[in-house]
């Protein structure tokens, strides 16, 4: 009972106050009451958190979670104009969610399909594809505009990032990629690579970084095709951005951290240019440090389980490089699991950090651990696309 | 965006937007994932789609975007649109520093914000260095481990100078913070980037003795650690015979605090070809509990005291402990090859 109460003493500390890890341990106290009742920054609304959880009785509420996505996937809350530029992405983890779940029969097929093509850049003639702009798809509607026939011209927002979620949910779904002729997609995505290797989401004008040259890789993967992208001036990209502890940063020279050193290793798998199940071969002949790279990965999994972003940083959802490199049972699946169930919403989906209100994101990466985790009912996930297996 | 939601009068009620038309989304049949727009919201998107298509670039249009953005901080048509306006105008950029200084209180890990920041910065040229050195130490007040911040400073320092300070700047936040992992990557970030410093093999030295008093600071801080080691990154042979590497090991080992990652270190060293003394030897045995039987090798020996002290990772140091042959050969080869 004390163990699990200054656990969860822990989080809520940890999570009210925004402490790291080790400011708190040297002011933990031990709570002896039962019953927490905390009120959040603004003083608005109290949250209640029960000590005695009972948190090894829970289990993973699938139904629940359906119903959440469901609910998301018919209409989300006002709130969430704040993030109407990605719809696009909040579809995908919808869709891929009920996916992983097992329940895509919740989406009208036909309608998804419909909708997503709608989102699709089209040049008017071979002289617009060369023209320099990138020809993928829109995140949302207001990024995309139909020309008022004023003579003014309007360049297309399409995006990376955007482009890899509509192949994703189409997929998915199961549509036919003959159909359509992808290949303005990939003729004109040379467009966003630097010349060190990254790639700009949109022709505009963005940040650069590892992110969109993980969203080219996927892309190219998708579509078979890799006439899209320089594969070695990318590969020479990531490998700059390997830093002195293992883990990758988002940029060169930039710290190591969770995200940045799934798309790195991710997209390399992808490009063929590491093999699968780097740990169970001779690890001298890859192209990054692999055994620094493992042990930067599994001392991300913290005492509470979870896995962390960067070193002395909290935990969250978030986490899924080691099963690329071969190496998930080096992982402590139990107290990982328990970590990921205390971010399990009473309202379906999971919350960044246990006792928040649930959201798309990080629901959809709480259903990719369970899933790696080999939960009942759950479909298998391919790690390196970020799609449920069943679709490939 | 200073006013309330309750004062804000609506675009339709605005004499200096009388001539225009607002421009409504169609979000055609079967949308998946609609929003519930606010009411504020579709005005406001409505009249930016209406400015956008006449591609108007002027006073009360760089206004629009403000209100849009304060909508949807990652509306990257609208950020885009922004530069084009302020480009026609030829707006004062100092302004434009202070309009994302506002915004950045509540919006400081928005991508778009900062790379909206960096163009303006850019822009503005070497003279900005300093004001945006001190911009993200703002940040770093709050979040002293802000990725952001920490990537802008980067490019501040690559692009725009302003290098002198920044060791020093790392020293104060590993005072305030020696577990800030962003303060120690940005070390080695100077160490190997700033031009007048002379690259890793000159200051390695004193950072070794910088990093082997934090260590024994704090033994349990991963960061510290991983910086020592990293200054040894491909120079193996360096590794293996600064006697400081295996002397902090034994020192904390002694000492019996946290010493996960003094053994993670030790057997490192010992699979590129370090060979220890008694010393060393017997402070790794004192680790092993009775029960358990020591090895002749003492790789052998530290994983197997990891697996005790490290629970977490059993099944990491059980595979190490059976892969050490190939590690050790694999670590002889590479000092040779040096």
């Amino acid at each position: 009972n004390e163990l699990r109460c200054s656990f969860c003493q822990t989080t809520i500390i940890v999570y009210h106050s925004g402490w790291d890890r080790h400011r708190f341990q040297a002011n933990a106290t031990i709570v002896g009451s039962k019953k927490l009742a905390i009120m959040s920054d603004d003083g608005d609304l109290p949250w209640r958190f029960s000590a005695d959880q009972g948190l090894e009785d829970q289990l993973f509420d699938r139904d629940r979670h359906i119903r959440y996505l469901e609910m998301n996937y018919h209409l989300l809350p006002s709130p969430y104009e704040g993030q109407e530029i990605i719809r696009l992405t909040l579809a995908y983890f919808t869709i891929s969610g009920l996916h992983i779940l097992d329940a895509l029969d919740r989406v009208d097929r036909e309608a998804v399909i419909n909708w997503v093509l709608s989102l699709q850049a089209h040049p008017k003639n071979e002289a617009e594809l060369n023209n320099g702009q990138f020809y993928g798809f829109h995140g949302s509607r207001s990024s995309q505009f139909k020309s008022l026939d004023n003579g003014v011209s309007v360049p297309n927002n399409s995006h990376l990032a955007s482009t890899y979620c509509a192949l994703a949910i189409l997929k998915t779904v199961g549509y036919d990629f003959s159909l359509i002729d992808f290949s303005s997609i990939l003729k004109s995505m040379k467009n966003l690579q630097q010349p060190d290797g990254s790639f700009m989401p949109i022709h505009t004008g963005a940040e650069t970084d590892l992110r969109f040259v993980y969203c080219a890789a996927v892309i190219s993967s998708l579509l078979d095709d890799w006439s899209g992208m320089d594969k070695e001036k990318a590969k020479n990209y990531i490998l700059s951005c390997q830093s002195y502890d293992g883990g990758f940063g988002l940029i060169p020279g930039q710290e190591s951290h969770g995200g940045a050193t799934y798309c790195a290793v991710a997209s390399l798998r992808l490009m063929g240019l590491i093999e699968d199940d780097l740990v169970s071969r001779c690890t001298s002949s890859s192209i990054i440090d692999v055994p620094l790279l493992l042990d930067w990965c599994l001392q991300r999994q913290a005492d509470d389980g979870g896995f962390q972003g960067r070193p002395n940083k909290i935990s969250d959802t978030v986490g899924g490089v080691l099963r690329i490199l071969g190496a998930n049972n080096f992982i402590d699946e139990i107290t990982l699991r328990k970590f990921l169930l205390t971010c399990q919403s009473e309202y379906g989906g999971f919350s960044k950090f246990p006792g928040q209100l649930p959201d798309p994101y990080h629901s959809y990466y709480g259903f990719t651990a369970f899933s790696m985790l080999q939960e009942t009912g759950l479909n298998s996930f391919n790690v390196e696309l970020g799609i449920s297996t069943v679709t490939l | 965006m200073d006013s309330d939601e309750d004062d804000r009068i609506p675009l339709s009620q605005r004499p200096e937007w009388s001539d225009v038309t607002p421009v409504p989304q169609d979000d055609g049949p079967n949308p998946v994932v609609p929003i519930s727009y606010s009411k504020e919201f579709a005005e406001t998107m409505g009249y930016v789609r209406a400015v956008y298509l006449a591609d108007e670039r002027s006073h009360r249009a760089l206004q629009l975007t403000a209100e849009a953005i304060h909508f949807n901080a990652g509306n990257y048509t609208v950020w885009q649109f922004r530069r084009l306006i302020l480009e026609a105008l030829n707006a004062d950029l100092h302004d434009e520093l202070e309009f994302v200084e506002h915004l950045a209180s509540k919006n400081s890990k928005n991508y778009q914000l900062w790379h909206h920041r960096r163009w303006v910065a850019e822009k503005l040229g070497t003279e900005a260095a300093g004001r945006e050195l001190e911009f993200t130490k703002k940040i770093f007040v709050n979040d002293a481990k802000n990725y952001h911040a920490w990537s802008h400073r980067q490019w501040v320092l690559q692009t725009l100078g302003g290098w002198e300070d920044e060791l020093a700047y790392c020293d104060e936040l590993l005072e305030d913070d020696i577990f800030n992992n962003s303060a120690w990557n940005q070390r080695y970030f100077v160490i190997t980037r700033h031009p007048g410093l002379g690259g890793i093999e000159a200051t390695r030295d004193s950072e070794v003795s910088y990093a082997v008093k934090a260590i024994l600071t704090k033994p349990e801080n991963e960061s510290s650690w991983r910086y020592l080691r990293g200054l040894y990154k491909n120079s193996m042979p360096s590794f293996v015979m600064d006697r400081r590497v295996s002397t902090v090991c034994l020192t904390v080992l002694t000492t019996k605090a946290n010493c996960v990652f003094a053994l993670s270190l030790l057997l490192d060293l010992l699979s590129n070809g370090f060979e220890p003394n008694q010393e060393l030897k017997n402070a790794v045995e004192a680790l092993l509990p009775e029960s358990r039987d020591q090895d002749s090798d003492m790789a052998v020996t530290i994983c197997s005291v990891l697996e005790i002290v490290d629970p977490m990772r059993v099944n990491y140091w059980r595979w190490r402990k059976k892969s050490l042959h190939s590690e050790v050969e694999e670590g002889v080869r590479n000092l040779r090859v040096h």
